[in-house]
Protein backbone atom coordinates (compact mmCIF):
# COMPACT_ATOMS: atom_id res chain seq x y z
CA UNK A 1 0.00 0.00 0.00
CA UNK A 2 1.70 3.17 -1.21
CA UNK A 3 1.40 6.18 1.07
CA UNK A 4 0.49 4.03 4.08
CA UNK A 5 3.32 4.21 6.59
CA UNK A 6 1.38 2.62 9.46
CA UNK A 7 -1.49 0.30 8.47
CA UNK A 8 -2.21 -0.56 12.12
CA UNK A 9 -2.70 3.07 13.03
CA UNK A 10 -4.90 3.49 9.95
CA UNK A 11 -7.09 0.57 11.00
CA UNK A 12 -7.58 1.97 14.50
CA UNK A 13 -8.25 5.45 13.11
CA UNK A 14 -10.80 3.95 10.73
CA UNK A 15 -12.53 2.20 13.64
CA UNK A 16 -12.57 5.37 15.75
CA UNK A 17 -13.43 7.98 13.15
CA UNK A 18 -15.24 6.27 10.26
CA UNK A 19 -16.64 2.83 10.96
CA UNK A 20 -19.42 3.97 13.29
CA UNK A 21 -21.28 5.25 10.24
CA UNK A 22 -19.54 3.67 7.22
CA UNK A 23 -19.72 0.16 8.80
CA UNK A 24 -16.79 -2.19 9.50
CA UNK A 25 -16.57 -3.28 5.84
CA UNK A 26 -17.11 0.19 4.34
CA UNK A 27 -20.45 -1.02 2.98
CA UNK A 28 -22.51 1.97 4.14
CA UNK A 29 -25.99 2.47 2.73
CA UNK A 30 -27.56 4.78 0.20
CA UNK A 31 -29.77 6.63 2.71
CA UNK A 32 -27.39 7.89 5.39
CA UNK A 33 -23.74 7.03 4.76
CA UNK A 34 -22.48 6.49 1.21
CA UNK A 35 -20.88 3.11 0.53
CA UNK A 36 -17.12 3.06 -0.09
CA UNK A 37 -16.67 -0.67 -0.67
CA UNK A 38 -15.95 -1.45 -4.38
CA UNK A 39 -16.64 2.21 -5.22
CA UNK A 40 -14.34 4.66 -3.50
CA UNK A 41 -11.25 4.39 -5.75
CA UNK A 42 -13.34 5.06 -8.87
CA UNK A 43 -13.60 8.71 -7.81
CA UNK A 44 -9.86 9.07 -8.48
CA UNK A 45 -10.47 8.71 -12.23
CA UNK A 46 -13.01 11.54 -12.42
CA UNK A 47 -12.14 15.23 -12.76
CA UNK A 48 -12.44 16.72 -9.26
CA UNK A 49 -12.84 13.25 -7.73
CA UNK A 50 -9.46 13.16 -6.05
CA UNK A 51 -10.23 16.49 -4.37
CA UNK A 52 -13.79 15.41 -3.49
CA UNK A 53 -12.59 12.44 -1.43
CA UNK A 54 -10.70 14.72 0.97
CA UNK A 55 -13.15 17.64 0.98
CA UNK A 56 -16.18 15.63 2.17
CA UNK A 57 -17.02 16.72 5.74
CA UNK A 58 -16.21 13.39 7.41
CA UNK A 59 -12.64 13.54 6.07
CA UNK A 60 -11.87 17.27 6.05
CA UNK A 61 -13.19 18.03 9.55
CA UNK A 62 -12.00 14.91 11.37
CA UNK A 63 -9.82 15.60 14.42
CA UNK A 64 -6.67 13.95 13.03
CA UNK A 65 -3.51 15.74 11.89
CA UNK A 66 -2.57 15.78 8.19
CA UNK A 67 0.01 12.99 8.51
CA UNK A 68 -2.41 10.56 10.16
CA UNK A 69 -5.21 11.58 7.81
CA UNK A 70 -3.09 10.98 4.67
CA UNK A 71 -2.15 7.57 6.08
CA UNK A 72 -5.85 6.84 6.73
CA UNK A 73 -7.18 8.04 3.35
CA UNK A 74 -4.58 6.05 1.37
CA UNK A 75 -5.28 2.96 3.52
CA UNK A 76 -9.05 3.33 2.99
CA UNK A 77 -8.64 3.40 -0.79
CA UNK A 78 -6.48 0.26 -0.88
CA UNK A 79 -8.55 -1.57 1.74
CA UNK A 80 -12.06 -1.02 0.41
CA UNK A 81 -11.51 -0.75 -3.32
CA UNK A 82 -8.19 -2.31 -4.33
CA UNK A 83 -9.66 -3.47 -7.65
CA UNK A 84 -10.24 0.07 -8.91
CA UNK A 85 -6.92 1.54 -7.81
CA UNK A 86 -5.27 3.23 -10.79
CA UNK A 87 -1.89 1.72 -11.70
CA UNK A 88 -0.30 5.15 -11.53
CA UNK A 89 -1.93 6.11 -8.20
CA UNK A 90 -0.16 9.03 -6.60
CA UNK A 91 -0.64 8.66 -2.81
CA UNK A 92 -2.08 11.63 -0.95
CA UNK A 93 0.64 13.52 0.91
CA UNK A 94 0.06 15.32 4.22
CA UNK A 95 0.66 18.62 2.38
CA UNK A 96 -2.04 17.89 -0.21
CA UNK A 97 -4.46 16.81 2.51
CA UNK A 98 -3.71 20.01 4.45
CA UNK A 99 -4.51 22.12 1.35
CA UNK A 100 -7.72 20.29 0.42
CA UNK A 101 -9.25 20.15 3.88
CA UNK A 102 -9.17 23.93 4.04
CA UNK A 103 -12.16 23.91 1.64
CA UNK A 104 -14.56 21.45 3.26
CA UNK A 105 -17.72 20.60 1.32
CA UNK A 106 -21.08 21.22 2.94
CA UNK A 107 -24.56 20.63 1.55
CA UNK A 108 -23.31 20.64 -2.04
CA UNK A 109 -21.58 17.33 -1.37
CA UNK A 110 -24.59 15.19 -2.31
CA UNK A 111 -24.99 16.82 -5.71
CA UNK A 112 -21.25 16.65 -6.38
CA UNK A 113 -21.15 12.98 -5.44
CA UNK A 114 -24.10 12.19 -7.69
CA UNK A 115 -22.34 13.91 -10.62
CA UNK A 116 -19.08 12.02 -10.04
CA UNK A 117 -20.86 8.68 -9.60
CA UNK A 118 -22.82 9.29 -12.81
CA UNK A 119 -19.51 9.98 -14.55
CA UNK A 120 -17.83 6.69 -13.71
CA UNK A 121 -21.04 4.67 -14.02
CA UNK A 122 -21.34 5.90 -17.60
CA UNK A 123 -17.72 5.02 -18.34
CA UNK A 124 -18.22 1.53 -16.89
CA UNK A 125 -21.31 1.03 -19.05
CA UNK A 126 -19.34 2.27 -22.06
CA UNK A 127 -16.58 -0.31 -21.62
CA UNK A 128 -19.09 -3.16 -21.40
CA UNK A 129 -21.10 -2.36 -24.54
CA UNK A 130 -19.37 -3.10 -27.85
CA UNK B 1 -56.21 18.29 90.00
CA UNK B 2 -57.99 21.68 89.96
CA UNK B 3 -54.60 23.38 89.94
CA UNK B 4 -53.58 21.34 86.90
CA UNK B 5 -56.83 22.30 85.10
CA UNK B 6 -56.26 25.98 85.86
CA UNK B 7 -52.64 25.76 84.66
CA UNK B 8 -53.67 24.05 81.40
CA UNK B 9 -56.40 26.61 80.83
CA UNK B 10 -53.99 29.50 81.39
CA UNK B 11 -51.45 27.98 79.03
CA UNK B 12 -54.01 27.36 76.30
CA UNK B 13 -55.44 30.86 76.60
CA UNK B 14 -51.96 32.37 76.44
CA UNK B 15 -51.10 30.40 73.31
CA UNK B 16 -54.44 31.35 71.75
CA UNK B 17 -53.84 35.05 72.54
CA UNK B 18 -50.27 35.00 71.27
CA UNK B 19 -50.70 33.08 68.02
CA UNK B 20 -53.09 33.09 65.11
CA UNK B 21 -54.63 30.06 63.43
CA UNK B 22 -52.96 31.17 60.22
CA UNK B 23 -49.49 31.13 61.68
CA UNK B 24 -50.13 27.67 63.09
CA UNK B 25 -51.20 26.44 59.68
CA UNK B 26 -48.13 28.01 58.09
CA UNK B 27 -45.87 26.36 60.67
CA UNK B 28 -47.56 22.99 60.19
CA UNK B 29 -47.30 23.29 56.40
CA UNK B 30 -43.62 24.14 56.54
CA UNK B 31 -42.99 21.16 58.83
CA UNK B 32 -44.76 18.74 56.50
CA UNK B 33 -42.96 20.09 53.41
CA UNK B 34 -39.63 20.01 55.23
CA UNK B 35 -40.14 16.40 56.24
CA UNK B 36 -40.90 15.49 52.63
CA UNK B 37 -37.88 17.36 51.22
CA UNK B 38 -35.34 16.03 53.68
CA UNK B 39 -34.82 12.56 52.07
CA UNK B 40 -34.32 14.21 48.65
CA UNK B 41 -31.19 16.03 49.82
CA UNK B 42 -27.96 14.83 48.14
CA UNK B 43 -26.97 13.06 51.33
CA UNK B 44 -29.21 10.15 50.39
CA UNK B 45 -27.70 9.82 46.92
CA UNK B 46 -24.13 9.90 48.19
CA UNK B 47 -24.95 6.90 50.33
CA UNK B 48 -26.13 4.81 47.36
CA UNK B 49 -22.53 4.29 46.26
CA UNK B 50 -22.61 4.94 42.52
CA UNK B 51 -21.01 8.23 41.41
CA UNK B 52 -22.72 8.17 37.99
CA UNK B 53 -26.22 7.33 39.15
CA UNK B 54 -28.10 4.16 38.37
CA UNK B 55 -26.72 0.68 38.48
CA UNK B 56 -28.19 -0.12 41.88
CA UNK B 57 -30.74 -2.79 42.60
CA UNK B 58 -29.46 -5.29 40.07
CA UNK B 59 -27.63 -8.53 40.73
CA UNK B 60 -23.97 -8.17 39.66
CA UNK B 61 -23.06 -9.62 36.26
CA UNK B 62 -19.45 -10.77 35.97
CA UNK B 63 -17.60 -12.01 32.89
CA UNK B 64 -15.76 -14.52 35.09
CA UNK B 65 -12.60 -13.52 33.23
CA UNK B 66 -9.92 -11.79 35.34
CA UNK B 67 -8.85 -9.91 32.18
CA UNK B 68 -12.32 -8.35 31.99
CA UNK B 69 -13.00 -7.31 35.59
CA UNK B 70 -16.03 -5.62 37.10
CA UNK B 71 -19.79 -5.75 37.30
CA UNK B 72 -21.37 -5.43 33.86
CA UNK B 73 -24.67 -4.34 35.43
CA UNK B 74 -22.96 -1.37 37.10
CA UNK B 75 -22.22 1.99 35.54
CA UNK B 76 -18.67 1.78 36.93
CA UNK B 77 -17.75 -1.15 34.65
CA UNK B 78 -14.73 -0.12 32.57
CA UNK B 79 -16.28 -0.53 29.12
CA UNK B 80 -18.99 2.02 29.93
CA UNK B 81 -16.52 4.94 30.06
CA UNK B 82 -18.20 6.86 27.23
CA UNK B 83 -21.75 5.53 27.42
CA UNK B 84 -24.97 7.54 27.71
CA UNK B 85 -28.05 5.38 28.10
CA UNK B 86 -29.62 2.35 29.73
CA UNK B 87 -27.34 -0.66 30.21
CA UNK B 88 -28.55 -3.66 28.18
CA UNK B 89 -27.08 -5.86 30.93
CA UNK B 90 -29.97 -4.67 33.13
CA UNK B 91 -32.58 -4.95 30.37
CA UNK B 92 -32.55 -8.61 29.41
CA UNK B 93 -29.55 -8.39 27.11
CA UNK B 94 -25.86 -8.32 27.94
CA UNK B 95 -22.86 -6.05 27.53
CA UNK B 96 -22.57 -7.17 23.90
CA UNK B 97 -26.05 -8.43 22.97
CA UNK B 98 -29.49 -6.86 22.66
CA UNK B 99 -32.55 -7.90 24.69
CA UNK B 100 -34.95 -10.22 22.85
CA UNK B 101 -37.32 -8.32 20.57
CA UNK B 102 -34.90 -5.49 19.84
CA UNK B 103 -32.62 -4.92 16.87
CA UNK B 104 -28.96 -3.82 17.15
CA UNK B 105 -28.16 -0.62 15.29
CA UNK B 106 -25.44 -1.11 12.64
CA UNK B 107 -24.57 2.59 12.88
CA UNK B 108 -22.90 3.34 16.16
CA UNK B 109 -20.52 5.58 17.98
CA UNK B 110 -17.08 4.36 18.79
CA UNK B 111 -14.64 5.35 21.53
CA UNK B 112 -11.83 3.95 23.66
CA UNK B 113 -11.78 2.83 27.31
CA UNK B 114 -8.86 1.65 29.43
CA UNK B 115 -9.13 -1.88 30.80
CA UNK B 116 -7.99 -1.79 34.44
CA UNK B 117 -6.67 -5.36 34.16
CA UNK B 118 -3.98 -4.67 31.56
CA UNK B 119 -4.08 -0.84 31.41
CA UNK B 120 -4.50 -0.95 27.62
CA UNK B 121 -6.98 1.17 25.64
CA UNK B 122 -9.63 -0.88 23.87
CA UNK B 123 -11.82 0.35 21.03
CA UNK B 124 -15.44 0.10 22.17
CA UNK B 125 -18.49 0.29 19.93
CA UNK B 126 -21.64 1.51 21.70
CA UNK B 127 -24.30 -0.17 19.57
CA UNK B 128 -27.81 0.81 20.60
CA UNK B 129 -30.66 -1.69 20.72
CA UNK B 130 -33.78 -0.44 19.03
CA UNK B 131 -37.43 -1.20 18.33
CA UNK B 132 -38.89 -1.29 21.85
CA UNK B 133 -39.47 1.73 24.08
CA UNK B 134 -36.83 2.77 26.64
CA UNK B 135 -35.76 0.05 29.05
CA UNK B 136 -35.53 2.50 31.95
CA UNK B 137 -33.10 0.38 34.01
CA UNK B 138 -29.54 1.30 35.01
CA UNK B 139 -29.27 4.73 33.40
CA UNK B 140 -25.55 5.41 32.95
CA UNK B 141 -24.10 8.68 31.66
CA UNK B 142 -20.30 8.93 31.77
CA UNK B 143 -19.40 10.72 28.53
CA UNK B 144 -15.58 10.39 28.59
CA UNK B 145 -14.37 11.65 25.20
CA UNK B 146 -17.83 12.83 24.26
CA UNK B 147 -17.62 15.74 21.78
CA UNK B 148 -20.11 18.58 21.27
CA UNK B 149 -23.02 18.08 18.88
CA UNK B 150 -21.22 19.90 16.07
CA UNK B 151 -19.16 16.69 15.81
CA UNK B 152 -22.10 14.32 15.43
CA UNK B 153 -19.95 11.24 14.85
CA UNK B 154 -18.43 11.63 18.34
CA UNK B 155 -21.48 12.76 20.26
CA UNK B 156 -23.59 10.40 22.31
CA UNK B 157 -26.59 12.67 22.91
CA UNK B 158 -27.98 11.78 19.51
CA UNK B 159 -30.28 8.85 19.01
CA UNK B 160 -28.01 6.26 17.39
CA UNK B 161 -30.90 4.02 16.33
CA UNK B 162 -30.01 4.57 12.70
CA UNK B 163 -30.18 2.00 9.94
CA UNK B 164 -32.63 -0.08 11.96
CA UNK B 165 -36.29 -0.83 11.21
CA UNK B 166 -37.36 1.41 14.06
CA UNK B 167 -35.65 4.45 15.53
CA UNK B 168 -37.07 3.82 19.02
CA UNK B 169 -34.25 3.52 21.57
CA UNK B 170 -34.23 0.71 24.15
CA UNK B 171 -30.72 0.31 25.63
CA UNK B 172 -26.98 0.44 24.86
CA UNK B 173 -24.28 -2.23 24.57
CA UNK B 174 -20.49 -1.82 24.78
CA UNK B 175 -18.76 -4.19 22.37
CA UNK B 176 -14.97 -4.52 22.16
CA UNK B 177 -13.95 -4.23 18.51
CA UNK B 178 -10.18 -3.81 18.81
CA UNK B 179 -7.15 -2.68 20.77
CA UNK B 180 -5.99 0.92 20.25
CA UNK B 181 -2.30 1.47 19.52
CA UNK B 182 -1.58 4.04 22.20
Amino acid sequence: MRGVSDPRQARVDYMLKCQGCHRPDGGGDDQSNPPMKHIVAQFLGEPGGREFLVRVPGVSTVDLDNVRLANLVNWTLYTFDAAHMPADFRPYTPEEIGQLRRQPLRLERAEMRARLVAGFTQENAGTHTP
Amino acid sequence: MIGFDKWTERLTRRVARGTSRRSTLAWLGATITGAAVFPVLPVARAASGSPHGGGGGHAPVSSGNPQDPGDQASCDYWRYCAIDGFLCSCCGGSVSTCPPGTEMSPITWVGTCTNPADKRAYVISYNDCCGVSSCGQCLCNRNEGDRPQVRPQSNNDYNWCLGTESSIYNCSTAVIIGVASE
